[in-house]
């Protein structure tokens, strides 16, 4: 595959010579691979099932965008902090990795409009003593280094002068951590923690209220330059709601109404 | 063909937050150095000594020491006794980890330092009315840190290296942790972290250094 | 003894990540010795003065924790465009850092044998080349050969780091395992188990070889 790629590319670049350059959209057509950055230990958006193989909300949607865009999916599991390293590597075309639209991510990587949308919620273990958000307040408490409720709870403890933050490098690290008993919560995000919590695989994880942080919408991503691919990637996520396709796949993994992907009073 | 701009002014703003990470990677290396001097001395007499039980629980420390990746070591510490609700923090376990690794090596070259001392020397100190702890302690064990020192100088360096693993557990305080905490708010991978490689580099190089210098005030090399 | 989810797959799951392990291990030893006798050869004949530049280079490979090296060589290949896989990261990479030590170990094996042994090699009309292929190197060799097997090991355990690359190797497959099944102690006993049983018994052999030749010295 890599040599056919290779050699179209080369062959692309020999007739289009004073042409425009082929784009990434050109490439993965041209390759016939959508390479997707997928994050595996965030069920349901992404997890591995008894033969390892990768499924989840996300991994159907990578499906789909590969199907859309006629070539064969492969999957590049990328723990949370190396979605981006991923993409800038070259290891992967697109992220479908529940990625929070930030504006410090947004000068190195380009946003799709949001595909997802989280509500975040306190995630914590029987008798460890925390009630509610604010209860976290002088506990140890735990998330994945860089992600958007990772960098809140983060200053949420250095606001309350008392606790400890530990960033981990997976989100698997985090639930692990948690059950151990090396920190006594976590904030997550509500899809997330239920299905931790019903998956049983956990013994005495509970959902300890919400966590009062703004909606966290989630993008598709690609590098910053590659405007063609992402013009390609906002038409996609808008079609996979107008085709009721979006509702669906939020039925298989999670159930009940999937969350509205657009805010009031302004344009994206 | 670089389709990339670098942004080196953003790294160097950093630097400070990173140079105090860099006190904490000494500090962690330094205490795993001490720390696995006084364990590997143990295991070393252990493993020479006739105890069948002494022997094969430092026998089982050092080969699972030098026969497993320290990354694997340090994600036991901390994961691993987790399970046994034994909770070390990532920084306690970062050094435990190392401590063990340091401990397992040091001990084979303490143990091979042992051998090359006459055991005529231990007997001529115990002839002069020294106790058996007395004749190690004043008489065996300076010669063999005189002979084990270039190794040690060695595994210092190594110490310093494997600190930047902590990260795996959690932990946010030493140099690469800090390096990582700043990579993956801004994704400026390659400027933070070779940043982080100068004074990775420095770090090491000043070990050198103090070895050195410590040589020769000690063993007049 | 142990009630466990753990199926015949996982195993082979694991063992898969054991064989990468194990490839990338072979790529990097067979062209870091390569690179790393090159290096040695030339820092023992050539001037300190000469060498300096090579020294540098292999002496910061040698003091920079290797996690920083990879991360480092992988964000450098992507501003690049090279486009290389992880799996070539982590070959080149691992390849360069073991010949940073191979070299050491090379330049101590021959600056082992004496001077003066070479000069009578010389002396009975034996080119260069001659005195190195059949004085030398089997001298040096005989010197240099502990090391190296301490190396191979060395770089077998430190491969576990390829795994920031995203590269399923033996400990990233055990990490997966765990996260699946939530039996961390069990699955890091046996990935702990299989690092032992490839390394041991090779730590084993050198250590024989080694004290076998000294008796003979």
């Amino acid at each position: 595959m890599k040599k056919i790629y290779f050699a179209t590319a080369s062959l692309a670049a020999l007739l289009a010579t004073g042409a425009a350059q082929a784009d990434k959209l050109d490439d993965i057509i041209a390759s016939g691979t959508l390479r997707c950055a997928v994050v595996l230990d965030f069920p349901p958006m992404g997890s591995r099932d008894a033969d390892n193989n990768p499924v989840g909300f996300d991994v159907d949607y990578c499906n789909d965008l590969a199907a859309a865009l006629g070539v064969t999916p492969e999957y590049v599991e990328t723990p949370f902090p190396d979605r981006i390293p991923a993409l800038v590597s070259g290891r992967a075309d697109v992220g479908v990795a529940s990625t929070s639209d930030t504006l410090e991510r947004a000068k190195t990587i380009g946003f799709s409009i949001p595909y997802f949308a989280f509500t975040n919620v306190v995630l914590t273990r029987e008798g460890a003593g925390v009630d509610n958000f604010e209860g976290m307040s002088g506990h140890v408490v735990g998330s994945v280094a860089g992600t958007f409720e990772g960098i809140k709870l983060e200053e949420n403890i250095k606001a309350w002068g008392a606790g400890e933050f530990r960033p981990y490098q997976s989100q698997a690290d985090v639930f692990l951590a948690l059950s151990q008993g090396q920190i006594d919560a976590t904030v997550v995000t509500s899809t997330v923690a239920s299905a931790i919590v019903a998956s049983g695989q956990y013994e005495g994880l509970k959902i300890a209220g919400d966590a009062p942080y703004p909606i966290d919408y989630v993008s598709l991503i690609s590098l910053r330059e590659e405007q063609g691919l992402i013009n390609y990637l906002n038409l996609f996520v808008n079609q996979q709601v107008r085709s009721g396709r979006y509702q669906e796949l939020y039925d298989k993994w999670v159930g009940g109404t999937a969350p509205g992907l657009t805010i009031d009073g302004v344009y994206r | 063909m670089f389709n990339y701009t670098f942004h080196w002014h953003q790294a160097l703003r950093a630097l400070p937050d990173m140079l105090w990470g860099a006190l904490v990677t000494i500090e962690v290396a330094v205490l795993s150095m001490v720390l696995g001097i006084a364990f590997a001395v143990l295991l070393a007499v252990a493993r020479m000594s006739a105890n069948r039980l002494a022997y094969g629980a430092a026998t089982t420390w050092i080969e699972v020491a030098r026969n497993t990746p320290a990354l694997f070591q340090i994600y036991m510490a901390h994961f691993g006794l987790g399970s046994f609700g034994i909770h070390l923090s990532p920084w306690w376990a970062l050094l435990a980890g190392i401590t063990f690794n340091n401990a397992g090596y040091l001990a084979e070259t303490f143990r091979g330092a042992l051998r090359a001392i006459p055991p005529t020397q231990t007997r001529a100190a115990r002839s002069l009315g020294m106790g058996p702890l007395r004749a190690f302690w004043s008489v065996v064990m300076p010669q063999m840190f005189r002979i084990s020192f270039p190794p040690m100088t060695n595994q210092m360096v190594w110490a310093i290296l494997m600190t930047s693993l902590g990260l795996t557990v959690g932990l946010a305080t030493d140099l690469a942790g800090v390096t990582q905490e700043l990579n993956v708010r801004t994704f400026r991978t390659f400027e933070f972290f070779a940043l982080a490689a100068v004074l990775y580099y420095l770090i090491a190089k000043a070990v050198m250094l103090g070895a050195r210098l410590i040589a020769w005030r000690l063993f007049r090399y | 003894m142990f009630d466990t989810a753990l199926t015949l797959k996982d195993l082979i799951f694991l063992a898969k990540g054991a064989g990468i392990t194990l490839a990338i291990t072979a790529v990097a030893v067979l062209f870091g010795t390569l690179l790393g006798t090159i290096f040695g050869a030339f820092k023992a004949q050539a001037s300190a003065l000469a060498a300096a530049p090579l020294t540098f280079v292999l002496d910061v490979l040698r003091s920079v924790p290797l996690l920083i090296q990879l991360i480092l060589a992988n964000a450098f290949q992507s501003i690049a465009g090279f486009g290389w896989s992880p799996f070539t990261v982590a070959c080149v990479m691992l390849s360069l850092y073991t010949s940073a030590y191979c070299a050491e170990i090379v330049r101590g094996g021959i600056e082992a044998v004496p001077a003066v042994t070479r000069r009578a090699a010389r002396s009975l009309g034996m080119t260069w080349a001659q005195d190195m292929a059949n004085v030398t190197l089997p001298m040096a060799l005989r010197v240099a050969l502990p090391g190296w097997i301490g190396l191979t090991l060395g770089v077998m355990k430190d491969t576990a780091l390829v795994l920031w690359l995203g590269i399923i190797e033996l400990l990233r497959s055990s990490q997966i395992l765990v996260t699946r099944l939530q039996e961390p102690l069990f699955i890091l006993m046996i990935t702990g188990a299989i690092y032992f049983l490839i390394s041991f018994p090779i730590a084993r052999m050198g250590g024989r070889l080694e004290a076998r030749w000294r008796e003979n010295d």
